[in-house]
């Protein structure tokens, strides 16, 4: 009897997770794909996906696609940091972490893949609003990552190929194995010019982080 | 003094049962609501493959519901008694292999859970220690209903009684 009140709970919890992340993906169809922005790769420093390669301000943001608080940052600050990209007001690179495991792996490696079709941000973005609150649930598989990249625009077999293959797996790892050398602990780490960016407001708000980034 | 012990046998048993049921029926019920954070707790132990990991988060909280109503009901109790107290034994080893391995995490006992900030480090260590502890007593509290299962308000009775 025990056994039965145990397995009926399992196969209840495990249905509706499945069924909530499946649901997410509802939140990208009206999502448009934008113009694309060429990004390059920072290889001195620790292989970021850079956008606005040489502009006299610098925001350095490190991220895993999994961790929950930084979907927090990216809910309060990703269109400012879209804007800073899109208006040339600063050169932005995203260090694409993966030490939540093999599933934020994967969606680096996509990261990476988004990054050279021009369509980092979109993409970035796009993981953000679907990301599940299990950690490593099986949610982002290579075809599940192809999937999403699809709904919002990006379809190139390129893409997929590169997805599928996990064809960046060494920037992702680059990117991991730059961590110790910039003294990165966690995620979200944001540097502003080269220094270390700590907020004081016990939640992400935009208009803290915002004077941050302009009085740099 | 043991005429004592024994007279107030029934009351402590029904004490105990009280405790540890409603130790879990709180532990097991806060968490079977959130069954993701109870997923994501158990795989910050670091200790089950993943998938493993989940489905133990997803498990343990309806075990623990089920133990919960089986001591206070009084049903069971010495088969109930016994698995509280392996699962406490386990919770206690997994709580110290966390320690051990210098990792930073809320055990997620009464929901919650997931890795804390090396910041945290000596306050994470004393509840550690605490956890320990109160697993540690209510283990204890296991070990008496196996020996002494048939006290006050109780579905079964001792078979003298009958």
């Amino acid at each position: 009897m025990v056994l039965l009140v145990v397995v009926t709970g399992v196969v209840f919890s495990l249905m509706g997770q499945n069924k909530k992340e499946n649901a997410s993906l509802a939140a990208l169809d009206s999502t448009k794909l934008k113009p694309a922005i060429v990004s390059t790769i920072d290889a001195a420093n620790g292989s970021a996906i850079t956008l606005n390669a040489g502009q006299a301000k610098t925001v350095d943001i490190w991220e895993d696609p999994q961790c929950p608080v930084c979907k927090n940052f990216e809910g309060a600050n990703g269109s400012y940091i879209e804007s800073l990209v899109r208006e040339k007001k600063a050169t932005v690179r995203f260090h694409v972490l993966s030490f939540l495991g093999d599933e934020s792996v994967r969606a680096a490696n996509a990261s990476f893949c988004a990054a050279e079709e021009g369509q980092y941000l979109d993409f970035h973005q796009a993981l953000y609003a679907v990301q599940s609150p299990l950690e490593n649930s099986g949610f982002w598989s290579n075809d599940k990552l192809v999937a999403i990249g699809k709904k919002i625009g990006i379809s190139s077999t390129k893409f997929a190929n590169c997805v599928t293959k996990g064809l960046k797996t060494d920037m992702v790892k680059a990117n991991y194995e730059s961590m110790s050398k910039f003294g990165v602990k966690g995620t979200p780490t944001v540097f502003i010019n080269g220094k270390l960016w700590e907020r004081k407001s016990p939640d992400f708000n935009i208009a803290e982080f915002k004077a941050a980034v302009e009085a740099a | 003094m043991k005429d004592l012990v024994q007279r107030f046998q029934p009351v402590t048993t029904l004490f105990a049962r009280l405790v540890l049921g409603g130790v879990l029926l709180v532990a097991g019920g806060l968490k079977v609501i959130k069954p993701t954070e109870s997923a994501n707790a158990v795989a910050a132990y670091k200790l089950l493959p993943t998938n493993l990991a989940h489905l133990t988060g997803y498990a343990l909280p309806w075990l623990e519901l089920a133990l919960a109503l089986l001591l206070i009901a009084g049903f069971m109790i010495r088969p109930a008694a016994v698995v509280s107290g392996l699962i406490m034994i386990v919770f206690i080893a997994a709580i110290a292999s966390v320690w051990a391995r210098g990792l930073l995490i809320d055990c997620g006992c009464f929901g919650g859970g997931g890795a804390l900030d090396a910041s945290l480090a000596a306050q994470v260590h004393r509840t550690y220690f605490i956890e320990i502890m109160r697993d540690s007593g209510l283990a204890l509290t296991a070990l008496y209903l196996y020996f002494f299962p048939y006290g006050n308000l109780s579905y079964e009775k001792a078979a003298a009684e009958e």
